[in-house]
């Protein structure tokens, strides 16, 4: 009987009931499209790589932490191995491939790095024979004579390359040119990066400056061979220094780097989630409160007439059952429109997505569990004041009154979580500990959230005494409607102030950080210009001779990375040393701990504070150093360097010639950056417009000078801030809707009061004026507090961090001023349409309503 | 018939509009349309004397609530004029009627005249704030001595009996000097005392004010209050008797009820 009116009442309010059923979908919407992203993400990848690797790979072993691919150093094989592997029981056929990354793709005409997405990453081999190639020519020929090269149809697209066109390789050994001989299109998903071909002795000699050498060789079986099997046959005719791996290892270091993006896109998509769901639920207790007081006198009958409590409060929550399930659905389905959209953005990004989504069970699962769960928690309390509602109070004039007792509960736990969060924000930043700074953030967001009905009263009470100022009527009773139920006020306000305080927070956070790396840079960086490259490029000598022939340049001092295992006492750990030329003491400035800078000159290294700290070193201690493949030094540390200083925290530097005492010359890698310094005298800005001028023909080269540097790090800093503002337009239109649901729901409420205000004069005009200012009046309260919580938290933040890197405080005031008006502006958007229908209200009626 | 062709001659006797407070002229209001079509007034006539307290009576679906509304510029009519002073009101904007309600006419309801959000003073000042004007301070001494309320201003409107509530109501309409008060059955909430407490205050207000007032009732003794009482059937003036006494009301009713039967 009651499951008939829960029935009923669902249906007669659905428009009630949409905004909320909209706070679902969205919430469910991003969970589902977080699972069908990723599970589509990962099958991608996976088949992308299980269809092109050979059964058994067989390279050079990298060593373990050195020289290898990843710093540029292509690793070869003698020729003759080959042989030795084709005759081998149970291989088909072995090809031995040249393929390299450590060159750039140029388009002459355009002196742009080629690319499918614009990225530096290119992959330039041989072409040959290969049965399980994901490229297939589509125009021209594969390349035959020493001009030729053959390029991928994307990367063709993209950077304007057609047949006949010229087309450039740079590397260490020179700069190569060549024509466009033929295009291929891949079979597969792209893999991300460009992909070009040259014939192969061109490939050996530009390439790899040498000839009858591999860089790997693939293995194919005849089938009757299991992958392992034949790596076994393998192992020990390849000898000491060549590895084998099997297509399955092969595929499970592909799929490494990718999946790690894909976990941060995760992470962040929860994030979004995260956000949707608990907003969300504000929205969906504020419409069921509003929905059991609105059903008072229908509840009391029901009472009156023999309906036990416990019926009450089943039929609130099986109408909420209802909703959950209903906007699960629309969720679980928006979510593959979400996954779609994430799907096509991601392929710029340089993850390749297959065109078909994946659905598997648990999305379903995922999205009705977190759909339902979510709807039925919110209205939960909602159907416990309905369920006590006594026949006789219900049947009155007047609603349920405000429960005293519950507000003085409120009070204790609200005022008990603030003092915990305060402390924790005090002691966290007195303290230094983040994590301490981040629970106290997290407590006062909750106690604000429990204390919002009471702050509404205070605050709006107090502030709001503008608006009869400055509107007259309208403002008054705005003022008055805002606070007259402070419990829903709050509610709807909590949605900005969760996404207030999370920007705000980050804001401050992000801007202290950038603030104090510039003054750092300015007081640690002594040269003028900085030159650097793509991460696998490296910088060509003959780049390094065309910076240091730049009129006005004074001297250049090179930096190269090298992977090493180091071990202090008996610690060791994978570390990436930087490499430097003398000039160095020039182009860095420190404040030294103990030792000299100019130590590192002298075949010692330096460490910084917390290095030494951390593994209790003092200057003359000695470091080994290992290298990989036996090329192994001790050196003695020279200098600790002070903290806080950019360029030295986190930092090794040991000098190129210490390290060339340790390796041989051909296994020393390239240049990562040049520091260049402007003559005594030299016009600072012609010697860097002479230096781009100087680097012209290297499109791979980027070179900042102190502006520029300090520009590339604050845009790294805002890549992450704009995740962050993405998060708080979820935040945002989530709150307009809840404000949009309040606003609707008491206007319809108030009908009565309406009709009385119009009958006794009040103007449409000022009725609506009216309505936008309760709006804007909840907007604004909710923004204020979010922003006063994310200021102190940032604050704290900042102090906390005070000496790791983070010493000058910095607020961004016009950006906390414009989310302010913003929101000021979410305000008035939402009372939109709740305004116009109340203006629309037919006088008489609206008198004559129940 | 007879009663309504005497209530327009006595308006074209004493020259003209303006002596009337408020003024109709062939107003018909119908609802609906095609075979389904009611006509609540047809080709009413009335003419409302200033500084004179009229009352409206008929049976249910009479048509006696349309009329106030009409007269009063709540309700749009079918055809028809219609004149509040001087001032026609049919073919007016929403936005001047929204002005003439607040700066001419007074409104008492039969129940929830007053924001439950604003106390018993904001409620009766609220048409002036509306407007955004002073309120002239003897006045509103005067008037709240007059309904009796000077200890219950601070008062929210629940804390506040039915009878006090109407008061408040009653103090709201006053207040603002409207050119005429509309009551649409203003005692029909509240128990006899506490309706003709009311009921005295509005003669009061008459006799004392000057103020005219408009009064829909089905109540014979409210309507003794009045100095005049107009008599509606379906729709159509039916008679007009000054200086109405509880019991010739209710004769009146009686008879005209018999007619009806008849």
């Amino acid at each position: 009987m009651l499951l008939k009116t829960s029935l009923r009442s669902f249906f007669a309010h659905k428009g009630r009931l949409a905004l909320s059923l909209i706070a679902i979908a969205l919430s469910v919407g991003f969970v589902s499209g977080t699972l069908v992203f990723s599970n589509t993400a990962t099958k991608t990848v996976d088949s992308l790589f299980s269809s092109t690797v050979s059964d058994v790979s067989v390279i050079q072993t990298p060593a373990k932490h050195g020289i290898g691919p990843s710093t540029g150093t292509p690793l070869t094989m003698p020729a003759s191995m080959l042989q030795k592997v084709d005759t081998l029981p149970g291989v088909k056929t072995a090809l031995g491939k040249i393929s390299v990354n450590n060159a750039a793709l140029i388009n002459p005409k355009t002196n742009k790095v080629a690319g499918p997405f614009g990225g530096a990453s290119a992959i330039i081999g041989a072409w040959g024979r290969d049965p399980r190639s994901p490229l297939k020519i589509t125009s021209g020929r594969a390349p035959s004579g020493p001009d030729d090269m053959l390029v991928d149809a994307d990367t063709a697209k993209k950077s304007g390359l057609h047949l006949g066109s010229p087309v450039r390789v740079i590397n260490s050994l020179g700069t190569f040119d060549y024509t466009v001989s033929g295009i291929a299109s891949f079979t597969t998903t792209n893999p991300g990066s460009a992909m070009a071909f040259l014939q192969r002795s061109t490939a050996e000699h530009d390439l790899l400056g040498a000839t009858g050498v591999f860089t790997s060789i693939e293995v194919y079986g005849d089938g009757h061979v299991s992958n392992n099997r034949l790596k076994s046959e393998i192992t020990p005719v390849i000898g000491r220094g060549y590895q084998a791996k099997t297509a399955s290892e092969q595929e499970a270091n592909s799929t490494k780097d990718t999946s790690s993006f894909l976990s941060f896109v995760k992470a962040v998509l929860l994030g979004f989630a995260t956000i949707a769901v608990v907003v969300g639920g504000f929205l969906i207790i504020n419409t069921f409160s509003m929905l059991v007081t609105q059903r008072t006198r229908e509840i009391g009958l029901l009472r009156a007439l023999g309906a036990g409590r416990r019926q009450v409060n089943r039929s609130v929550l099986i109408e909420a059952l209802l909703l959950g399930v209903v906007g699960s659905t629309l969720g679980m389905f928006a979510g593959l429109g979400v996954a779609f959209l994430l799907a096509q953005l991601m392929t710029p990004a340089g993850i390749p997505m297959s065109s078909s989504l994946v659905f598997d069970r648990t999305v379903p699962i995922a999205s009705y569990g977190v759909g339902i769960v979510i709807t039925v928690l919110s209205a939960w309390l909602p159907a416990r004041r309905a369920s006590r509602i006594s026949p006789m109070a219900a049947l009155s004039e007047h609603g349920i009154s405000s429960d005293k007792a519950a507000n003085r509960k409120r009070i204790v736990i609200g005022l008990l979580v603030t003092i915990l969060g305060a402390a924790a924000l005090v002691e966290g930043a007195v303290k230094s500990s983040k994590p301490l700074v981040e629970t106290g953030a997290v407590f006062l967001l909750v106690a604000f959230v429990v204390l919002g009905p009471l702050l509404a009263t205070g605050i709006i009470g107090v502030l709001g005494r503008v608006l009869p100022a400055l509107f007259g009527a309208s403002g008054k009773l705005a003022q008055l409607n805002a606070v007259r139920n402070p419990r829903r006020t709050g509610a709807t306000a909590a949605a900005l102030t969760i996404g207030l305080c999370l920007v705000t927070g980050f804001s401050v956070e992000s801007s202290s950080l950038v603030a104090s790396t510039n003054s750092q840079v300015a007081k640690s960086l002594g040269a003028d210009y900085l030159v650097t490259t793509g991460p696998t490029n490296g910088l060509t000598p003959a780049m390094l001779d065309a910076t240091r022939n730049t009129p006005g340049i004074d001297h250049v001092t090179e930096e190269k990375y090298v992977l090493a295992t180091i071990t202090t006492g008996k610690v060791s750990q994978n570390f990436t040393l930087t490499a430097v030329s003398p000039s160095i003491t020039r182009d860095f400035h420190a404040q030294v701990v103990a030792g000299s800078l100019q130590s590192v000159n002298e075949g010692a290294v330096t460490v910084d504070q917390t290095f030494a700290k951390n593994f209790n070193l003092k200057v003359g201690d000695e470091m080994t150093i290992d290298y990989g493949k036996g090329h192994v030094q001790k050196v003695p540390i020279g200098v600790i360097t002070a903290k806080n200083n950019p360029f030295f925290d986190r930092q090794i530097y040991i000098g190129i010639s210490t390290l060339a005492k340790a390796l041989p010359a051909t296994l020393i890698p390239p240049d990562n950056v040049f520091l260049c310094m402007a003559a005594n005298g030299a016009d600072k800005d012609k010697t860097y417009d002479a230096l781009q001028h100087s680097l012209r023909a290297y499109p791979m080269a980027t070179v900042q000078d102190h502006a520029g540097f300090n520009q590339m790090f604050r845009d790294n800093v805002n890549a992450l801030l704009y995740i962050i503002y993405a998060l708080l337009a979820l935040a945002i239109s989530v709150a307009v809707l809840g404000v949009i649901n309040t606003l609707a729901l008491s206007v319809v409420e108030r009908t009565r009061e309406i009709g009385l205000l119009r009958a006794v004069g009040l103007s449409r005009v000022q009725l609506r004026r009216m309505i936008r200012l309760e709006s804007v009046t909840i907007a604004v309260f909710g923004a204020l507090i979010g922003t006063c919580l994310g200021l102190a938290w940032g604050i704290a933040f900042q102090h906390a961090n005070r000496k790791q890197g983070m010493g000058v405080l910095s607020v961004p005031v016009t950006t906390i001023a414009m989310v302010l008006v913003l929101s000021a502006v979410v305000g008035l958007v939402a009372a939109l349409v709740p305004a116009f229908r109340a203006g629309r209200m037919n006088i008489l009626r609206a008198i004559a309503a129940d | 018939m007879k009663a309504a062709s005497r209530a327009v001659q006595s308006s074209e006797n004493s020259g003209g509009i303006s002596a009337d407070a408020a003024t109709a002229r062939q107003v018909t209001k119908t609802y609906g349309g095609g075979e389904t079509q009611v006509t609540a007034l047809n080709a009413v006539d009335v003419d409302i004397e200033r500084g004179r307290f009229t009352a409206i009576m008929g049976p249910s679906g009479s048509g006696k609530s349309t009329l106030m509304h009409c007269l009063a510029g709540l309700d749009t009519v079918t055809s028809g004029r219609i004149w509040i002073g001087e001032t026609e009101i049919t073919g007016l904007k929403d936005k001047q009627l929204t002005k003439l309600r607040r700066d001419k006419v007074g409104f008492i309801f039969q129940a929830f005249n007053l924001l439950p959000t604003l106390n018993a003073l904001e409620n009766i000042t609220l048409p002036m704030d509306i407007a955004g004007r002073k309120a002239d301070r003897a006045w509103l001494d005067q008037v709240v001595a007059t309904v009796g309320l000077a200890d219950r201003l601070k008062h929210r409107p629940t804390q506040l009996s039915g009878g006090q509530q109407q008061r408040v109501a009653v103090a709201r309409a006053l207040a603002a000097r409207p050119d005429i008060i509309f009551g649409d059955e203003p005692t029909g909430n509240l128990d006899s005392r506490s309706g003709a407490e009311v009921l005295t205050f509005l003669r009061r207000s008459v006799d004392e004010l000057g103020q005219t007032i408009v009064m829909v009732t089905h109540d014979p003794a409210a309507a003794s209050y009045a100095d005049r009482v107009l008599f509606l059937s379906d729709g159509v003036i039916v008679d007009d008797m000054n200086s109405p006494t509880a019991d010739s009301v209710l004769q009146r009713i009686r008879l005209f009820d018999g007619k009806h039967n008849g």
